[in-house]
């Protein structure tokens, strides 16, 4: 029977079993996983922009780290990860984070109804002076849950620094009693993206023996500090939408010869707009007006760009040239009874300021509408520029005024005289607004970013085969796939633009010092008890049975 | 949350049931064979255990919604009676005097289920980057695991014995009959109490439990 024998198994126990054990824990240390348990908190985040502009850096340049998360006062060195909610981070601080940190980790609000507009005018400011420059450290974004309340609580009430507590106890207790976080991403190296951007257009022809042409184009892709959260309602959901509620419009009117006007009309949707300096436009006019059959953008009477034109406020037309009276623009603008603004070309900034300035250098008379005052308007690139009631009525009150003031250049009435040729206008004006309604809620619920729409498996794909089968309802549409040159590229986009985030709760080095401590004291009591066991066995068995027992 | 944390934790876990064995005279008997004897007896009767909860509760592991079922769980802490039948066993085979007797099996019995329980969770819990007081506190209630399973020991030990005081006898069958359902007891002393589950006040409970319980084994140990 192996137990009889087992005295001398213990003997095996006492004399081998060290040296094996030496042998084989670092074996089982190192075969076992190095992170065997899963984090407590997991968000998914999503990176800040990182692009090239004409080879110029802009965003984020790395993607994973793994540092000890601070606050916005208690970080120090570029072993931290600043957390903080996007509103509460000024420029300044931001500018010495992008200098210094390891990595910025920034919540955005709630919802954007709770932010004053004060907070939201901040936090677009910041968004742009963000995307201005590069930041070497890695920065993400991430939605607001209920833990990152806690989180940020801890990280700005109890942050583990040595130096700002009193007294070495107090040091001590605040570093059992506090709760520190370890923020990990691991996320793939930066890396280029293929991206092809699309551009549909389609055409309207016009009564024979009028060759002129009207362009109206708009771009349908959004910036914002993170591509992933880009939804961009107003700029530019709005555009497109109003694209493509005016071809709807013009359709039927130009579906019966009757009721044709003469100037045919070329609806154009770009895919890459003020973020990636209206790329695709260009690309297009340089394929159409320098191919060798120029057919479709011979004789242009003017190229309107929509822009933005949602946000509240009345409409503009911005112009790199003051409309002269009697020329087209100077028609729309008088009929659209709106003021225009002048801004001129200027090649040496890095990006244009307007879409339709890549008409106007290709000497196309061309503007935009936009409801914003001037193109650097800080909510054109922001991550709070989202779908709204309120912007959802701005929107069709303004694509009405637009499609009237265009039906009254095009059929050239010069008033509207009765109210039953008034009535008979709205009519055949008629917004849909249940059409403009669903397109303007379509657009602005996905991100529209170039990093997203832009880099799908086949170019015509998510939001683009959407515009382009929208469109083919009313008329033939083609699609232009452009690329970017190969050794010169005017752009460059990198992912990833997501990743996830572990929030792991840690404690600082000098707590598992003060356990053990605390643990050989235990210890020390429990050997103290068992030694002095007999003895409290004798009193207790005393006081128990009242006489004396012998052990 | 790190190497260090694990070893820290494991002497917490482990060093108080080496002291137990090694200056509470047990190993002086030279009885480490029979303390694997009463180890390899816990792990069978485990397997029993489960055999016993797998054919008549089946569902209890599918059952996870939170829901706590104060029947199901007073059922299922009655197979712990096996224990109790498996500590007599443990006490049988060990030779020599009573106090040896209990100390032996109760340190086989519980460094069994130290090892077989909490090891693996150790292992894989306490060097995480992750802290959590769960580890600490687990480690911790293995040793009390150790005091209730010597006063078990104890008490089943007092069963077989004849020249136990008949004033004695009601507490005794009394203790005795409650000690599979120590962790019953303790959930809802904490649920009483408003204790969330981890809470260092639900580790005070249940030290002042087995404190208690071991002192009545030890006072009616005391009096044969």
């Amino acid at each position: 029977m192996w137990l009889d024998e087992a005295d001398g198994f213990a003997e095996i126990f006492k004399g081998y079993l060290p040296y094996y054990l030496l042998v084989a824990l670092p074996i089982f240390i190192i075969m076992s996983p190095v992170n065997p348990v899963a984090a407590s908190h997991e968000f998914s985040v999503y990176r800040m922009q990182q692009y090239d502009l004409h080879t110029v850096p802009h965003g984020c340049r790395s993607s994973s780290f793994n540092l000890e998360g601070r606050s916005l006062t208690s970080w120090s060195t570029s072993r931290h990860c600043v957390v903080a909610r996007v509103q509460d981070i000024t420029i300044d601080q931001f500018m010495e984070i992008r200098s210094k940190a390891g990595a910025l980790l920034l919540v955005l609000p709630k919802n954007d109804t709770v932010l004053s507009p004060e907070e939201k005018e901040h936090i677009q400011l910041l968004e742009m002076a963000m995307i201005q420059q590069e930041v070497s450290a890695p920065v993400y974004f991430t939605q607001w849950t209920p833990e990152y309340d806690d989180i940020l609580q801890d990280l700005q009430h109890s942050f583990i620094t040595d130096d700002k507590s009193g007294t070495a106890l107090e040091a001590m207790l605040n570093s059992v009693s506090s709760n520190g976080y370890q923020i990990v991403v691991s996320a793939p190296t930066p890396q280029k993206i293929d991206s092809k951007p699309v551009t549909i257009h389609g055409k309207l022809v016009g009564r024979s023996g009028s060759p002129q042409t009207i362009v109206i184009a708009a771009h349908y892709d959004s910036l914002g500090v993170a591509p992933d959260l880009s939804y961009g309602a107003d700029s530019n959901a709005s555009g497109a939408v109003a694209v493509l509620e005016l071809a709807r419009i013009f359709s039927r009117l130009y579906s019966s010869a009757s009721t044709r006007g003469g100037p045919s009309l070329l609806f154009v949707l770009t895919a890459t707009g003020h973020s990636l300096n209206y790329f695709s436009i260009k690309k297009w006019l340089e394929e159409h007006l320098d191919s060798a059959d120029a057919s479709l953008l011979q004789d242009v009477s003017f190229a309107m760009c929509l822009d933005s034109i949602s946000s509240s406020g009345p409409l503009r037309m911005h112009v790199s040239k003051p409309p002269k009276a009697g020329g087209a623009p100077h028609s729309i603008k008088e009929r659209a009874g709106v003021p225009f603004t002048h801004k001129k070309i200027n090649l040496a900034d890095e990006t244009l300021a307007w879409h339709h300035e890549r008409f106007s250098i290709r000497r196309i008379t061309a503007f935009t509408l936009s409801s914003l005052q001037s193109h650097k308007d800080p909510s054109r690139s922001s991550v709070l520029d989202s779908y709204s009631e309120a912007s959802l009525k701005n929107l069709v009150s303004n694509i009405g005024s637009i499609a009237r003031a265009l039906a009254s250049h095009i059929y050239n009435l010069t008033d509207e005289a009765s109210s039953e040729d008034r009535d008979l206008y709205d009519q055949a004006l008629g917004i849909e607004e249940v059409s403009v309604k669903h397109w303007f809620k379509y657009l602005s619920s996905q991100s529209r970013a170039p990093h997203v729409i832009t880099t799908g498996s086949t170019p015509l794909s998510g939001v683009a085969a959407a515009l382009e089968r929208a469109l083919s309802r009313y008329m033939d549409v083609t699609a232009n796939v452009h690329t970017v040159d190969k050794r010169e590229p005017e752009y460059t986009l990198y992912s990833p633009t997501r990743a996830v985030v572990y929030v792991y709760s840690v404690k600082p080095a000098v707590f598992d010092l003060i356990l053990t401590v605390a643990i050989v004291a235990y210890l020390t009591v429990i050997y103290f008890a068992i030694q002095f066991f007999p003895k409290f066995y004798e009193e207790y068995a005393k006081l128990v049975t009242g006489k004396v027992k012998v052990h | 949350m790190t190497l260090y944390h694990f070893g820290n934790c494991l002497a917490l876990l482990y060093a108080p049931y080496h002291m137990a064995y090694k200056f509470s005279g047990v190993s002086e008997y030279a009885t480490f064979s029979k303390c694997v004897y009463a180890g390899g007896l816990y792990i069978f009767t485990q397997l029993c255990k489960m055999l016993l909860l797998a054919t008549f509760f089946p569902d209890s592991d599918i059952q996870t919604s939170g829901e706590y079922n104060v029947f199901l769980e007073i059922l299922k802490a009655t197979v712990d009676f096996a224990d109790l039948l498996g500590l007599y066993f443990a006490l049988n085979a060990v030779p020599g005097k009573g106090h040896a007797k209990i100390l032996t099996a109760a340190i086989g019995w519980a460094s069994a289920e130290a090892l077989v329980s909490r090891a693996v969770p150790l292992w894989v819990g306490a060097r995480g980057s992750e802290f959590s007081w769960r580890y600490v506190g687990m480690c911790a209630a293995a040793n009390l695991a150790l005091v209730h399973t010597a006063a078990a020991a104890a008490l089943v030990w007092l069963a077989g014995r004849s020249d136990l005081p008949r004033r004695l006898a009601p507490a005794h069958a009394a203790l005795l009959a409650l000690t599979p359902y120590r962790a019953p007891l303790e959930a809802a002393a904490g649920a009483l109490l408003r204790l969330p589950a981890d809470a260092p006040a639900l580790l005070l409970l249940r030290a002042a439990h087995a404190a208690a319980r071991a002192l009545a084994a030890l006072a009616m140990y005391a009096a044969l």
